[in-house]
């Protein structure tokens, strides 16, 4: 009963500032409804019994990424002018194409009976995914943070590139 | 809180993240759109890994989202990075008028 209200109460939050971020007018409102849109999916993954995988949400989605789109918005986009920042051209055609494509999905998995265990339980799950992320998973791992090393080094080189022509 | 339910709600998210991507004119909004795509593929690894039947490696799902937001920290750190190399050359990021190679 309680997981009910919760789920509800963060679907309602995450499909309503997504809803905003997709459809509103000013960029800089986009930013801060897609933190609270990624906040209830946050919150979706506690119900679901990740809680390592809500805060890790959290952080870096919330804290990280939607800042940087903050700072992003606020250094490129003409401040003056905000509501002329971030037209929707074709408006009505992409929000017609946008429901029939979530139809055709939402027929496809209503359509399939997904092999689904009875009973579920919810533990603690950092101690197994950091055993799985030495042991199981150690080469994406480690393909994964020298990505985001190259990715730091590159950001800083396009940025100063853009800086000196 | 069903399988069928939070599928609806990925498949939702999916579709906004589409619209947006497609409708926008402003880089910064179609990356905040490349957002809610990762993000809907991530939700619904973590809701196939909860109602998995498999009865050994119960947080592969999760292990995957794990990698997937660790992607798009990546992705979203270097599009912004030529999204402000874009606007120091320019003085715009609207997508449809950057139609130049060498320019």
């Amino acid at each position: 009963m309680v997981q009910s209200i919760f789920y509800g109460l963060f679907v309602l939050l995450t499909l309503g500032t997504a809803l905003y971020v997709a459809l509103g007018q000013n960029l800089i409102r986009a930013a801060f409804a897609l933190f609270f849109s990624l906040t209830g999916i946050a919150g979706l993954y506690v119900l679901l019994g990740g809680d390592f995988i809500a805060m890790i949400q959290l952080m870096v989605y919330a804290g990280g990424i939607a800042v940087l789109l903050t700072f992003g918005a606020m250094l490129t986009h003409d401040v003056e002018d905000p509501n002329d920042s971030n037209p929707l051209f074709n408006g009505f055609l992409s929000f017609v194409s946008g429901i029939g494509f979530f139809s055709l999905i939402f027929y496809v998995l209503t359509e399939t009976t997904w092999p689904q265990k009875s009973t579920q339980f919810i533990e603690p799950t950092t101690n197994t995914i950091g055993k799985l992320l030495l042991t199981d998973y150690l080469l994406p791992f480690e393909v994964i943070s020298f990505l985001l090393l190259i990715a730091m080094v590159g950001a800083v080189y396009f940025v100063e590139k853009g800086d000196r022509t | 809180m069903t399988l069928d339910s939070l599928l609806a709600v990925s498949a939702a998210l999916f579709a906004l993240g589409t619209v947006m991507f497609l409708s926008r004119k402003n880089s910064i909004a179609i990356l905040m759109g490349i957002e809610l795509i990762m993000n809907a593929a991530a939700l619904n690894f973590v809701a196939f890994g909860y109602y998995s039947p498999s009865r050994h490696n119960l947080l592969d799902g999760q292990v995957f989202a794990l990698f997937i937001i660790m992607v798009a920290v990546a992705e979203a750190v270097v599009a912004l990075g030529i999204a402000i190399a874009v606007y120091k050359e320019y003085n715009h990021v609207q997508a449809d008028r950057l139609n130049q190679l060498e320019g």
